[in-house]
């Protein structure tokens, strides 16, 4: 089944398009990434889908409902975690729970929802006095509080510790387990290759690369990376490279078998090579790749 | 549930507010009590001065505890984006601004009736003839203003402005139904009969004279002019162009 599905998704401010025709669909129970440098229209899409916005073309749909359109349905079946949110000052974190508490149908007990977010110790500050990463985690809780179907979280760990963050990993993905959907935007690239099983990079307001995440970063080459050895000139290697300082590049579909060639032509010759990192390709790289700057 | 929810919200909010207290409450029960009070020690005739004043500046009620403080309340939030957050939430646009309407209503009503009380002891300002008009008239012309102010915000471009731009609005208010003693006779006959069109106006004329048909009918006419405008132009995010 479909949870979500964008199918030519534009939305213009004004005369700029920020986002240009995009498609991807994201089944239910699976954690969805959506990732993107800063203005690549990972917020608009998400605003979109949570229904704050009409879009301009293409349709949008979240558990076959518009959510604009269908707003009050739509938003009973979904939690939405904003880039950006305002809370009430003034009243403490326990009485910001209990109050959305009311607003939820099915909610989560407050310490429940207090303890999932890391927040049990915090309780009885007001939010004007909590730190960057706690009012964040407030606003994990409060996302999560009615146990959505779909949970859509814009840079949910943005300003979280560590640990922080971790908790928030475990969070998400006990509620994917449940059966909930989950559309995240991250910078964290790490984070986003951890939790996720698909993906789609937006550029520019355009998608450059999308589907499962294990499938994707396969066809995506891996690195061998080594100290240029000296008196060597890079076109002697048996495969090409690209410097980066005095470290020689090579990118290969199959890194541990480009690994073994450099290391047979090395032996060859009589030469070491220092400093050798093997890896398959990261998330990371296939971002740098595909986004422009 | 969730109207109930947004009414004890708004509520809660507004009594935790300090200094919003102090600019909504204390002020326009300051006025409302204090200036019938020296009318009646002041004045040879004092309990019918006391009385005029009394009801002209329950106009100062309303066009303060309801309108300037739904508008200043709601353009904060809005510029907070704490209202684009209660959007995230199972709470449609009109629960979240009924309740918040609901609750000014409450504390407006609250207020007038409490300050008819105080009057009637301080200054000798006898109960009104017809206490179930008064009661309604205060209720339907809080609801008015509560409706237009929370229309008015559209009007606001940023919060910080919001305070201010609701002035002249209780001041033609105050001045319209006759909070500032004589000054109303002074003015010219035209502004005054346009200051009768104002709906505080009409509430004050209801409660004072218990003349219930045309007060209606104006309140009814702006409440709906309100809900229009909001429904055609009110912004639940802050303006970014
Ligand atoms: N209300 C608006 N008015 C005009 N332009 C806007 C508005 N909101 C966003 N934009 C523009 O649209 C583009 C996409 O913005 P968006 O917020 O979707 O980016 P993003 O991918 O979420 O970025 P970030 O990673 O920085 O959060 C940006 O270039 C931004 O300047
Ligand atoms: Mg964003």
């Amino acid at each position: 089944m479909t949870a979500i599905q964008v199918s030519g998704l534009v939305k213009r401010y004004g005369a700029f398009e920020a986002v240009k025709g995009v498609s991807f669909e994201v089944a239910e129970g699976e954690i969805f990434a959506l990732l993107g440098r800063n203005g690549a229209g990972k917020t608009t899409t998400v605003e979109v889908l949570a229904g704050f916005q009409r879009p301009d073309e293409g349709t949008v749909r979240v558990l076959g409902l518009d959510p604009a359109g269908q707003r009050g349905e739509a938003r009973r079946r979904t939690g939405v975690m904003l880039q950006e949110a305002g809370f009430f000052p003034d009243l403490t974190v326990a009485r910001t729970v209990d109050t959305w508490r009311d607003f939820t149908a099915a909610a989560r007990p407050r310490d429940e929802a207090l303890r999932l977010a890391g927040l049990a110790h915090k309780a009885g500050t007001k939010v004007r006095q909590l730190s960057g990463g706690e009012k964040r985690r407030l606003d994990l809780a409060l996302a999560t509080l009615g146990r959505p179907e779909v949970l859509f979280l814009d840079e949910p760990t943005t300003g979280m510790d560590p640990e922080a963050r971790r908790d928030t990993w475990e969070l998400v993905r006990g509620l994917a387990a449940d059966g909930a959907t989950v559309l995240l935007t991250t910078h964290y690239l790490e984070e986003a290759q951890r939790l996720a099983s698909s993906l789609a990079i937006l550029d520019g307001g355009a998608i450059v690369a999308a589907g499962g995440m294990a499938e994707t970063l396969a066809a995506q080459s891996g690195r061998v990376a080594f100290r240029m050895p000296p008196g060597v000139a890079p076109d002697e290697l048996p495969l090409p490279v690209t410097l980066e300082g005095e470290l020689a590049v090579c990118r290969a579909e199959d890194p541990d078998l480009a690994a073994q060639t450099l290391l047979s032509w090395a032996a060859g010759r009589g030469l070491r090579l220092t400093g050798l990192d093997v890896r398959a390709a990261t998330l990371e790289d296939l971002f740098l790749d595909r986004s422009t700057s | 549930m969730s109207l109930a929810a947004t009414y004890k919200l708004g509520a809660r909010l507004f009594w935790r507010d300090k200094a919003m207290l102090a600019g909504s409450v204390i002020t326009p029960v300051g006025l409302t009590v204090g200036m019938p009070l020296l009318m009646r020690h002041v004045q040879a005739d004092g309990v019918a001065w006391a009385t005029q004043t009394f009801y002209g500046s329950t106009a100062l009620v309303l066009s303060i505890t309801g309108f300037m403080n739904i508008a200043v309340a709601l353009s904060m939030r809005r510029d907070q984006l704490v209202l684009k957050r209660l959007r995230s939430t199972m709470l449609t646009d009109g629960q979240i601004l009924a309740g918040e309407i609901a609750s000014t209503v409450t504390q407006t009503v609250a207020l007038v009736v409490g300050c008819l009380v105080a009057v009637r002891f301080v200054a000798d300002v006898p109960f009104p003839d017809n206490p179930v008009v008064f009661v309604a008239a205060t209720l339907g012309g809080a609801v008015c203003v509560a409706v237009l102010g929370a229309a008015y915000t559209a009007a606001i471009p940023r919060a910080e402005l919001a305070a201010a731009m609701t002035v002249p609005v209780f001041l033609v208010c105050g001045v319209g139904a006759g909070a500032m003693g004589p000054l109303l006779d002074l003015l010219p006959s035209w502004v005054r009969s346009v200051f009768d069109l104002l709906p505080t106006s009409a509430a004050v004329h209801a409660m004072k004279t218990g003349e219930f048909a045309a007060p209606a009918l104006n309140l009814a006419l702006w409440t709906l002019a309100g809900l229009v405008a909001i429904r055609l132009w009110f912004r639940w995010e802050p303006r970014r162009s």
